[in-house]
């Protein structure tokens, strides 16, 4: 039951987000926790932004249909909104085949919690992923099937994803910007597996079409 | 501690991933042994036979709980198309409700089941693609014969293989062959039709050539050479087929139509 919920929730989170951010004009997201209190996690300080193509942070993750291991970096914007690009792979013990797997990521993280000096939490995240894998056994040759043999793509995966992230404050870098280490969880799943529980949900609950990643990200 | 993740199938690598936990591998080999403890009294065999039982889970319940109640079922054959994207979870999510049938139950591998890392899935998960099993001397030859999903290689079929199957002879009174994808259909390699057709009409033990794939029934010898072709129901169709086998080629071809009993 309580995976109904959390489906549910991937549903509605960004729903209820733009609504708590249209209704209450003025009120910034982040002033649901403590509203005095400055953001210990601030990103950027103004008198020394990075150019925009630096990326803010490097990424490491295992799970979450993304790869075994996958690595990579990301941008943030107004310490809200990630977007990270991961190159991931899965050894071909595990797959048949060796697979690459490159993937954007874009999160949204309306909500930053001090829980402590240097803890911060970040109670939800809420995104979409769009994945492309190389190096599966049939790949699907030009002239091997006429047009929409199968309706489906076997190489590009996109999904939602829900997920939390706890920041800790390191020491900020010599130019003065603030930095965290950050580990996170994510739920998701793919565009092949909501078909599949759509049109099963008597014999197939939200929780069998559940993936977790788990993963870490320091500013740089 | 990213195996150990991966173990529980929640940290899922890819969805094209080609593992599955130890007690779920090798089924046909687990399914075969199975049915072998509790043979046939008699020379009479008979077994179920549906295809493509892609993306239907509950249909697929209801199918199970219908199979249950017939009785003197032998075993279940599934004609391919197990899965609809040839991914493990698919794989894994038929399987929970097959193996729910009172009687073991035996696989061939369909086109679906070859799309991305499908093949390695159904190795991981089922076996060989080729493999033979015999029961109160009826030999079963099942075979991947999705010519297309190897983009017409030539290969697939491998009637090499067929032919030296069924010279083996012994111990053998009738044989069956099991596929997906007919002869008749696109889908199976033009190139490799007359060779596979001619292996066929050379065995005179052979009751009828088994496929699925169209999702309807059909029977009839397309050939003109005195060997039976046979198609069954898509799962989705509740529909399925009861065949009898015994004797000298005789057999008896029963449809069961069953609804949702929910």
């Amino acid at each position: 039951m309580q995976f109904r919920l959390i489906l549910a929730a991937l549903v509605a989170a960004p729903l209820a987000v733009s609504a708590s951010i249209s209704s209450v004009p003025g009120a910034l997201p982040d002033s649901v926790g403590v509203p005095t209190a400055p953001a210990p996690a601030g990103r950027v300080s103004p008198s020394n932004p990075l150019p925009w193509y630096r990326p803010n942070h490097v990424v490491l993750q295992t799970g979450g249909g993304l790869g075994m291991i996958a690595g990579g970096a990301g941008f943030s914007l107004k310490d809200r909104l990630d977007l990270d690009i991961l190159i991931g792979y899965v050894p071909e013990k595990y797959a048949g085949s060796a697979l690459s797997l490159a993937s954007a990521k874009l999160i949204y993280s309306p909500w930053s919690l001090p829980l402590h000096d240097k803890l911060t939490l970040k109670p939800l995240s809420v995104g979409g992923y769009f994945s492309y894998t190389h190096g599966t056994i049939n790949d699907e040759e030009p002239d091997q099937y006429q047009p929409g043999y199968y309706w489906f793509s076997t190489d590009t995966r996109v999904g939602p994803l829900l997920g939390s992230r706890l920041s800790y404050a390191l020491p900020a870098t010599a130019s003065g910007r603030s930095r965290n280490l950050s580990a996170y969880y994510e739920f998701s799943t793919n565009d092949l597996y909501i078909v599949s529980y759509v049109q099963n949900r008597r014999g197939l609950s939200p929780a069998d079409i559940l993936t977790l990643s788990l993963g870490l990200k320091l500013d740089i | 501690m990213v195996l150990l993740l991966g173990g529980c199938q929640l940290v899922e690598f890819s969805p094209n991933q080609a593992y599955v936990p130890t007690q779920e591998r090798g089924l046909t080999r687990q399914q075969l042994t199975r049915l072998q403890t509790a043979p046939a009294p008699d020379d009479t065999i008979r077994f179920v036979f549906v295809g493509d039982t892609q993306r239907f889970y509950d249909e697929t319940e209801a199918f199970v709980a219908s199979v249950n109640q017939q009785p003197g079922i032998d075993f279940v054959l599934i004609g391919g198309d197990i899965s609809d994207f040839g991914l493990t979870r698919e794989f894994r999510w038929v399987h929970q409700r097959l193996r729910l049938l009172s009687v073991p139950y035996l696989t061939v591998i369909g086109n679906h089941d070859l799309v991305g890392n499908g093949r390695a899935v159904y190795q991981e998960v089922y076996g060989p693609l080729n493999y033979t099993f015999r029961y109160q001397g009826t030999q079963f030859i099942c075979l991947d014969t999705n010519g297309r999903e190897y983009g017409f290689n030539h290969k697939v079929p491998d009637v090499a293989w067929l032919q030296q199957q069924l010279t083996d002879t012994a111990g053998t009174r009738q044989t069956v062959v099991v596929s997906h994808v007919p002869p008749q259909d696109e889908d199976f390699d033009p190139a490799v039709v007359p060779a596979y057709t001619a292996a066929l009409r050379g065995c005179n033990r052979l009751v009828f050539h088994l496929g699925a794939h169209i999702h309807r029934f059909t029977v009839g010898q397309p050939y003109q050479d005195g060997v039976t072709y046979l198609t069954t129901y898509s799962l989705q169709k509740k529909r399925y087929h009861i065949l009898t086998v015994w004797g000298q080629r005789k057999y008896r071809l029963q449809t069961v139509t069953y609804g949702l009993d929910w």
